[in-house]
């Protein structure tokens, strides 16, 4: 008898970690800052976007994450400028980018953390992995900053020019972000 | 008829519905199509879609595209039961008969509306989806109208850009070669450079005329607030517009008062100024928005 207790206490302390993970949760993006940046030699703009709304539901122990932004949201503070690059990349026909990404729940603890992204923009989708990001826990809310190493090439956009040279392929967009649990 | 004949004709004919039967059925076969949208009327894209023969339980699926609609064909006649289910809503069912070869519409409601379910965790998904973010339908759906629209208005605007530039280059050379067209201490010029400069003065006219039309026949988008030097880009043809015609009126007064061996007189001595304050006008308004990609 006392052996048959002592395996239901066992079994009930290996249970435990598998409880805690039940405990579903849902993130919201509370604000946004994504900044593109492009280099040309004569030139280096940045088009800022505040509008990018966000998701992410952990089940098991597994986050799944899902940021939108609307592409004719990012200024670069000249208009022509922007209007141009929401026909370079096609704006119109696909005005979304969309950034998914899965994450064990733990990483969310905060600290640097590598992810996997898939991006789709331009009508294309690529990945990125192993992408560096930094998560620093306020409260009920996390701070996540990093940089996406996208590139002009990875969504088949034709380079705009200037003076005949096109812009460098390197197209980085940085990312702060804070997500609140919900 | 002996036994063996009438085999071979029952043969025949198994063979003949064999063969046809597969053409009727496929003549008889009818599809259930519709919309799905949310109860504020917003299509709601990627809902999965069954369709399930309620006699039978044959079941089809397929997905909404991004404007919510769906298409289920080559189903045969019956009584078939259409479920939609979404991230984020309660599954939608409904009933609907299809008769032979028929198409019939049937639209679904989900309960809620996409920016109301923001706890999609609780209606058991795993991944959220872009529906769910509650972004306006019109943000979200491609428009390759509107691309079109984009892709007409930069390519107008390129030409336009290369024409001012053009323009430009020509009403430099018009002023170099006034010299020639007023000669020299309160001279009349000789009428070969009366007529050099007067050609130049026309070709830079009409070049500014072509370079006009496709700045104000691009496409127009609507809805945007002006910003950066594509507004010193715009303030400066108050200057060039009005300039590039009183240029032209001066310079026909100056070359008519020179053609009669007057020297240039009354408001026609002002030919040149307006030629200098046009040209800087222009140029500074093709540098503005030159210089940037």
């Amino acid at each position: 008898m006392k052996i048959i207790r002592s395996i239901l206490l066992f079994s009930l302390v290996l249970a435990l970690p598998g409880l805690a993970h039940a405990a579903d949760s849902t993130w919201v993006l509370e604000q946004s800052t994504l900044t593109y940046h492009v280099s040309h030699p004569l030139h280096h703009v940045e088009g800022v976007s505040h509008a990018a709304r966000g998701k992410g539901i952990c089940k098991a122990g597994v986050c799944n994450f899902l940021a939108a932004v609307p592409v004719k949201t990012f200024q670069s503070g000249d208009t022509n400028r922007d209007l141009h690059m929401i026909e370079v990349v096609r704006g119109a026909e696909f005005p979304m980018v969309v950034v998914r990404t899965e994450l064990p729940e733990s990483d969310l603890k905060g600290g640097s953390i590598q992810v996997n992204l898939t991006v789709q923009f331009a009508g294309q989708t690529a990945h990125y992995n192993n992408v560096p990001f930094k998560l620093v826990p306020e409260g009920k809310e996390v701070r996540v900053v990093g940089t996406i190493p996208t590139t002009v090439s990875d969504f088949k956009i034709k380079p705009p020019e200037l003076l005949a040279m096109p812009i460098n392929n390197n197209i980085p967009v940085d990312v702060d972000m804070t997500w609140k649990e919900q | 008829m002996n036994a063996k004949r009438v085999k071979f004709y029952l043969g025949i004919m198994l063979l003949s519905l064999s063969v046809s039967f597969p053409l009727w059925a496929q003549n008889s076969s009818g599809t259930i199509s519709g919309t799905v949208t949310d109860l504020s009327g917003s299509p709601v894209a990627n809902a999965r879609i069954t369709v399930s023969n309620v006699f039978t339980g044959q079941a089809a699926a397929t997905q909404t595209d991004a404007s919510g609609r769906y298409s289920v064909p080559k189903l045969g006649p019956g009584k078939y039961e259409v479920a939609a289910v979404a991230e984020g809503f309660p599954t939608s069912k409904s009933r609907v008969a299809l008769a032979a070869g028929a198409t019939q519409t049937l639209n679904l409601q989900l309960e809620g509306t996409s920016s109301s379910n923001t706890n999609t965790a609780q209606s058991g998904g795993t991944e959220p989806s872009l529906s769910s973010l509650g972004f306006p339908t019109s943000e979200v759906q491609g428009n390759a109208k509107e691309q079109a629209l984009l892709n007409k208005r930069t390519r107008m605007l390129q030409i336009h850009q290369k024409l001012g530039m053009v323009t430009v280059a020509a009403m430099v050379a018009a002023l170099i070669a006034s010299g020639g067209a007023k000669g020299h201490h309160g001279l009349p010029g000789s009428p070969t450079g009366r007529n050099v400069h007067m050609g130049l003065g026309a070709t830079t006219a009409g070049l500014y005329a072509a370079t006009a039309y496709f700045a104000l026949a691009a496409p127009r988008v609507q809805g945007v607030q002006v910003r950066g030097p594509i507004r010193l880009h715009k303030a400066m043809a108050w200057i060039h517009g009005p300039g590039m015609i009183m240029t032209a009126v001066l310079g026909a007064m100056a070359y008519s008062q020179l053609s009669k061996g007057e020297r240039v007189h009354g408001i026609a001595k002002y030919h040149q100024t307006a030629a200098i304050v046009t040209t800087a006008a222009l140029a500074t308004a093709v540098f503005a928005v030159t210089f940037k990609f």
